[in-house]
């Protein structure tokens, strides 16, 4: 009887426990939202039939299998019922329309959710799936780093959707992080700080403790970060770098350059604006920042530093990306007149400039110093490679549990890895003391911009199938005497060719030789001036001899050409679309005038065509107006999608347009 | 207590109207504009703003040469007139496609259609509220 007793218990606790499973699996809240979402898509729907499909739904997990994507299994459909369903546009979440990018919802079977947003694509709970349970992977993407998922795939720089992880990348590429990290793809990245070398010869010891106590407040522009020195550091740092010997042909241009007679500050001045030095460096606060603040330049520097350097900066530095100005040797003089006269500091201590007495114990503990705390790393001179990088290799970095960092003591946080990565950023001697890392005082939007660039860092780089191609070809500079000036003048500082080039000019150099012609080349290399009225003129005057203006010129016009640019458009068509009146009416009916000047009436948008004849070659005129986006892919000027005839009765009008005489007279001159 | 009332309307009025100077799309206190009209304002700045100002309001620098002058945006008149499609039509053929000036160029084949109808979105957030 006992017996029984104990069987029937037994019995019904097992019962009990069987229905435990099926229980729990009825009552997970995906089910109740697959009910609301019948509901919600029959009154939403717009005939009965839909109606009807939308009850009819069954109860049940969807997913997304992208077996070419690593496997990846995305759930989140179960809940996100509605994510490409034009119907729940504006719906209440977890059902709403996702919003159309480049990839949604056209190719949601392509790329799934995870891929973008992160998180847990096989949970099939909020919990797990967006990464908030304690035991959960990694979470989910906050909203303000979304763009970090572009790049996983978008390895390149930029990438036009994603405003703010281009800009991380292009920040994190500015302050040279890749010279103490390890980053897939800039495994070659060399730091543009000078070799530290010449200091003796250029600065006094007060500056260069001021300095290295705070390079930031001497230069706003700098991007050499603060290390949170401490004094006896500071004076050790000093010591070794004072110790250095300078090449000796460095030594005896500076020394001879000291000796030299005064020079005029009023001729100096002009030639200082002539060479749009303000294009990358700013005197006080103006101009484009890339480049040191100069109104204090003279108190930095010694007379013959600044003499000899501006004759020859790339004898200094060989990475600058200051070019190689042709001013004759009084033509410098004045130059540093100028900055002598005008671009110092007034109240600066007078002995400033003042030399160090070497030490040499000192110096030996400051070089123990400038290995310890990583000065090498930037400041590697010239020769020297980073055979291993200084600081923790960041592949990877945006696969990190938050679990696996150190907080330290950086108890307010919240424990994720976006959090920890913009403290780091901001304040990263704030998690312990004797970190390596030092502070660059990154204003809060570029921390968030760079950590949306670190999330964008995988442990493994996207599968082939997935990785995006680069939009531009590879940016080729010729050797011989092509590559000698594009190097002495640092064309590539300013100009884009290719997928390679600085970002200060809007003008890429990639198709130029199919574009404008030799002569005007010439005539605008040795007198430059801007081409649309509304940008300032950023282009310098290099003072270039005729003779390098014209290689210069004849180089660039017979190597940066495109072969599908005709160099005569209209070979093989009728002379009827040669028709100028045509072409003129053309110009007045599509409305050119918005931004175009011709004559003296127009919008100043883009650049007047008053002298296209001179300037461009009919060719481009003709590849341009059938499609300004494929040579210039953010260009404002719209694609009408001309006729060939069309096109090239508005090139053959355009072709009559000539400046008149005084105007060329100053491009001349 | 109404004195002190009175000052955080007065602060509050001159919060709204600072703003309103300076991000002009965004209401005060709204919510923040979605993933869309977020794009449609980077569209719109870099094609259209030239002309017709960040707010819409016809006063782009380049507008200072234009006769006619640049379309008003944000007029509520304007706004209550135009349906969504007329809009995006306009943007996609230009003025001289839907019979008004040539100087409002075609954007049909530079913009995607997913663009111009971001940029309708965000055209739509310019709308002026009554003072």
């Amino acid at each position: 009887m006992r017996a029984r007793h104990v069987f029937a218990i037994t019995s019904l606790v097992f019962l009990g426990v069987l229905a435990i499973s099926p229980a729990k699996n009825a009552l997970r809240p995906y089910r109740s939202l697959q009910q609301q979402f019948r509901k919600l898509g029959a009154t939403r729907a717009h005939s009965l039939k839909e109606a009807l499909r939308y009850e009819g739904q069954s109860v049940a997990i969807r997913q997304i299998w992208l077996p070419r994507l690593d496997g990846r299994v995305d759930r989140c459909a179960t809940c996100h019922l509605g994510a490409a369903d034009p119907v729940m546009a504006q719906a209440p979440e977890p059902f709403r329309l996702h919003p159309a990018t480049a990839h949604t919802p056209s190719e949601f079977d392509r790329f799934g959710c995870t891929s973008c947003h992160g998180g847990q694509g096989p949970a099939t709970s909020l919990e797990e799936a967006h990464g908030i349970a304690e035991d959960a992977g990694p979470p989910m993407l906050p909203r303000e780093q979304i763009e970090a998922g572009c790049g996983r795939c978008h390895s390149g720089e930029t990438v036009d959707e994603a405003p703010v992880l281009s800009r991380g990348r292009a920040v994190m590429t500015r302050f040279g992080c890749y010279a103490c990290h390890l980053v897939r793809g800039h495994e070659d990245f060399r730091s543009e700080a000078p070799p530290l070398t010449t200091i003796a010869l250029k600065t006094g010891a007060a500056w260069l403790r001021q300095w290295l106590k705070n390079p930031k407040t001497v230069d706003p522009n700098t991007t050499m970060p603060s290390f949170d020195l401490t004094d006896a550091e500071i004076d050790e740092l000093s010591h070794a770098l004072f110790g250095r010997t300078p090449p000796q042909e460095l030594a005896a241009a500076v020394a001879a350059a000291e000796r030299e007679g005064p020079g005029d500050p009023a001729a100096g001045k002009k030639i200082f604006s002539e060479a749009r030095c303000i294009s990358c460096h700013t005197v006080e606060g103006k101009g484009h920042g890339t480049a040191p603040e100069l109104s204090k330049v003279a108190t930095a520097a010694t007379r013959g530093w600044l003499l000899a350097f501006v004759r020859d900066p790339h004898a200094f530095n060989p990475r600058t990306r200051m070019p190689q100005y042709g001013f004759s040797p009084s033509e410098s003089r004045d130059v540093v007149a100028y900055l002598e006269d005008e671009l110092r500091d007034f109240d600066a201590p007078k002995d400033i400039l003042l030399p160090l007495r070497v030490n040499r114990t000192l110096a030996e503990k400051g070089e123990k110093a400038f290995r310890a705390r990583g000065c090498f790393a930037c400041h590697a001179g010239t020769g020297a490679t980073v055979a291993e990088r200084f600081g923790p290799d960041l592949n990877g970095v945006g696969d990190k549990k938050a679990r696996s960092l150190d907080f330290g003591k950086r108890e307010d946080l919240p424990r994720t890895t976006p959090a920890w990565l913009g403290a780091k950023l901001a304040n990263p001697r704030s998690f312990a003391q004797g970190l390596k890392m030092p502070s660059f005082d990154l204003p809060p939007d570029d921390v968030r911009a760079v950590v949306t660039a670190l999330l964008a860092l995988g442990a493994q780089p996207a599968p082939e199938a997935y990785r995006s191609a680069e939009r531009q070809p590879p940016g080729v500079i010729p050797g011989g005497e092509l590559g000698r000036l594009f190097d002495r003048y640092r064309c590539l500082s300013c100009h884009q060719i290719g997928d390679r080039g600085g970002d200060i000019s809007t003008a890429p150099l990639t198709h130029e030789g199919s574009k404008v012609r030799r002569e005007w080349l010439t005539s605008y290399l040795l007198v430059s001036y801007s081409i649309r009225p509304i940008i300032e003129e950023r282009m310098p005057i290099f003072r270039m001899s005729r003779a390098d203006a014209e290689l210069l010129a004849g180089a660039i016009t017979s190597f940066y050409v495109d072969p599908a640019i005709p160099q005569d458009p209209f070979a093989g068509h009728p002379d009827s679309d040669r028709d100028i009146g045509e072409g003129e009416r053309l110009y007045t009916s599509l409305g050119c005038r918005a931004c175009h000047i011709v004559g003296a009436a127009g919008g100043y948008y883009g650049p007047p065509l008053t002298d296209t004849q001179s300037r461009l070659q009919p060719g481009w005129v003709f590849a341009w107006l059938k499609g300004p986006q494929k040579w210039r892919a953010d260009v404002r000027c719209p694609d009408y999608g001309l006729t060939d005839t069309d096109a090239l009765r508005l090139t053959a009008y355009l072709e009559t347009l000539k400046a008149p005489a005084e105007t060329v007279a100053r491009g001349k001159s | 207590m109404s004195s002190r009332r009175l000052s955080i309307a007065l602060a509050l009025l001159g919060l709204a109207a600072c703003s309103r100077k300076t991000v002009p799309a965004a209401a005060p206190s709204g919510p923040p504009p979605s993933y869309e009209v977020r794009l449609g304002h980077d569209v719109f700045v870099h094609y259209c703003s030239t002309c017709h100002g960040e707010a819409g309001a016809g006063d782009g620098f380049n507008a200072y040469n234009l006769d006619p002058h640049p379309r008003d945006l944000s007029d509520p008149a304007f706004q209550k007139k135009k349906t969504d499609a007329e809009l995006a039509d306009t943007i996609r053929r230009g003025g001289a496609g839907v019979g008004l000036s040539s100087l409002m160029p075609p954007w049909g084949r530079t913009l995607s259609d997913r663009q111009v109808a971001e940029v309708v979105l965000y055209v739509r957030s310019l709308e002026k509220t009554a003072p």
